[in-house]
């Protein structure tokens, strides 16, 4: 008896509360907003991407400060020159905190659960990826700031500098699909960051210290077919010789076409980790 | 509206290097009933309740959950099961508040209707006093209050318990029966659950099945699988385990079986009590003495011990230390 009256009870309950299929947006805010809140309660993995790049910053300037002045084509300052590196390179490793979170939640058997709720398979994976975005745009700005702080003078001025930040964001959030890939792939964290170092390498197949003239060899090949030398190259111009149409385009095309295999990849490996078997 | 019930039929699941890990398995579970799936590790409880919550496709046969199939209507398996997976899936850097309203929200509900069910669920697994904290600061029992829980945001009409209480220190799990039942009596719902506790399938399961080995063994209510047992036993403790096989080979001819655990010897026999003074006789002729008897009813290792050939019961013990 007493279960007929309780039974009817949780079909009027149920009316009430769940509703029609969650709006795809929504579920993406609500999945990005969730790994922006743990992404901040575990901060130590946010600082050292920072401090490692205003750490070369500060080093490679005062190495090569001085011998800069014998590298033609540099157009503006050195630091100028070399800080689009170190902006680059703290994106491509804030890039690994999205996959971070992902893998954790691999590993905690919380996607699993997340699973069993009606979200779509595409938020599972842009909630962890937009967080980072925002994280990496954080990163790559206070790497901007210690640039100014250090006596940049962009010769774009601010809406320059907005440019340069995006720049690294678009690049950021591409890569992040690598990481994040890699992430669902193997469900193990050591092998995710051990995946995102490949960054590292990609920084230095690139016009890193000298313009892209005056790579030689196999290096220049490397270079030339690196998203990241466009990107670098069109951060380059903004900072130290002004706006420049093309090498803009360019920069802006690397990222998207390096985000669109990226993002094939990672749903690839998403459309893997879901299947039933 | 879903029917509240179980069917499944000639059910496999075959892994690469034939691991028949589900063989063949049929049952059915009654609307509003509680259905426990009792075997040792590996008997293919997880692989069964992968396969009904929609997480595992069966290699053949057919599983309805509420009237959908697992296989062709996943999301509405999904909508109207709750589940709690043996492993906890908890992200340790949330508070309790956080990870249900998420999960309400994600199953359609407003904000403000999350927050609230939210706190509604904390105060029926009693965990009110840990919102504010991170889950990643809770006990074992804690978490897996939790993660019933999270199970229950969406109000399901069938609730799947894959080892409830499994590591759980004997307070805890008698709370998890407790809310089990709960659920069970006050809302109706539809609870299947595996364990690998016999005593946690007598004391909740309407109807359980034993599964070993892929297969189903046996299935029926605790009381009638206990009846089909029949046998009851005498169970006398002794000094050593030497003096108990002693006693053994002096009863030998009166019990329809006979069995030494450590110092204690159990004869299964019909009619046991009207033995005693027998038992008790020939052990004095014997000049063997007892350090306590006392008689069983028949229990549902009794049952897996007849229909697989093996104890679950040390299992249990060792689990438990």
């Amino acid at each position: 008896m007493a279960t007929q009256v309780y039974t009817q009870q949780t079909i009027q309950l149920k009316d009430e509360t769940s509703g029609p299929k969650v709006w795809l947006p929504m579920q993406i805010a609500l999945l990005t907003w969730r790994n922006l809140v743990t992404i901040f309660r575990k901060p130590e993995a946010l600082l050292p991407p920072v401090a490692i790049s205003v750490f070369f910053l500060i080093i490679y300037r005062s190495t090569l400060g001085r011998a800069a002045g014998y590298i033609p084509d540099i157009g503006g300052s050195y630091l100028g020159f070399i800080l689009p590196l170190s902006i680059v390179s703290s994106s491509l490793s804030g890039a690994g905190v999205a996959a971070q979170n992902l893998v954790r939640d691999i590993e905690k058997g919380y996607f699993d659960k997340l699973l069993l709720t009606p979200v779509s398979r595409s938020a599972l994976l842009l909630g962890p990826i937009l967080a980072g975005a925002v994280i990496l745009g954080l990163q790559a700005s206070i790497v901007t700031g210690v640039g100014l702080a250090m006596g940049l003078q962009p010769a774009t001025g601010l809406p320059g500098l907005l440019a340069v930040i995006g720049l690294a964001v678009l690049l950021g959030t591409g890569f992040a699909g690598f990481t994040v890939s890699a992430a669902l792939g193997s469900g193990n964290a050591a092998a995710t960051q051990g995946a995102s170092f490949i960054f590292f390498p990609l920084t230095f197949l690139a016009p890193t210290f000298v313009p892209l003239n005056l790579l030689d060899g196999w290096l220049r090949t490397a270079a030339t077919v690196n998203p990241i030398t466009y990107v670098i190259e069109a951060m380059r111009a903004l900072i130290n010789t002004g706006w420049d149409g093309a090498a803009l385009g360019k920069g802006v095309l690397a990222c998207l076409i390096l985000a669109t295999a990226m993002y094939v990849l990672a749903f690839y490996a998403l459309r893997v980790r879901t299947r039933r078997t | 509206m879903s029917t509240r019930e179980i069917v499944v039929e000639n059910l496999t699941k075959y892994y690469p290097g034939d691991v028949r890990a589900v063989d063949g398995v049929n049952f059915t579970v009654k609307a509003g009933s509680i259905f426990g799936f009792l075997g040792p590790n590996g008997a293919g409880k997880s692989t069964t309740i992968k396969i009904l919550t929609t997480l595992a496709l069966p290699t053949s046969g057919s599983a309805r959950v509420g009237g959908f199939d697992v296989v062709s209507q996943a999301r509405e398996v999904r909508r109207i099961a709750g589940v709690a997976l043996q492993d906890i899936g908890l992200d340790p850097l949330m508070k309790s508040v956080e990870l249900l309203a998420l999960q309400g929200q994600l199953f359609g509900m407003s904000r403000k209707a999350a927050v609230k069910r939210a706190h509604e669920l904390l105060e029926l697994v009693r965990l009110t006093d840990a919102v504010g904290r991170r889950v990643g600061t809770y006990s074992g029992g804690m978490r897996r209050r939790l993660d019933l829980a999270l199970s229950l945001v969406h109000q399901p009409e069938i609730l799947f318990l894959d080892e409830p209480t499994t590591g759980l220190d004997p307070a805890s799990r008698r709370d998890v029966w407790e809310e089990v039942r709960r659920l069970n009596r006050e809302l109706g719902m539809t609870i299947f659950l595996t364990t690998q506790y016999l005593e946690e399938a007598d004391r909740l399961a309407d109807v359980v099945a034993i599964i070993n080995k892929g297969v189903i063994v046996a299935e029926g209510s605790p009381a009638r699988l206990k009846a089909a047992v029949g046998t009851e036993s005498i169970n006398v403790a002794f000094d050593s385990h030497e003096t108990a096989g002693r006693a053994g080979a002096v009863l030998a001819d009166m019990a329809q079986r006979i069995q030494t655990d450590r110092d204690t010897l159990r004869l299964y026999m019909s009619q046991a009590a009207q033995a005693i003074p027998a038992v008790v006789s020939r052990l004095q002729q014997a000049d063997l003495s007892p350090i306590s008897l006392t008689l069983t009813q028949p229990t549902l290792d009794d049952v897996f011990l007849q229909v697989t050939g093996q104890r679950l019961q040390a299992q249990d013990a060792a689990q438990a230390a």
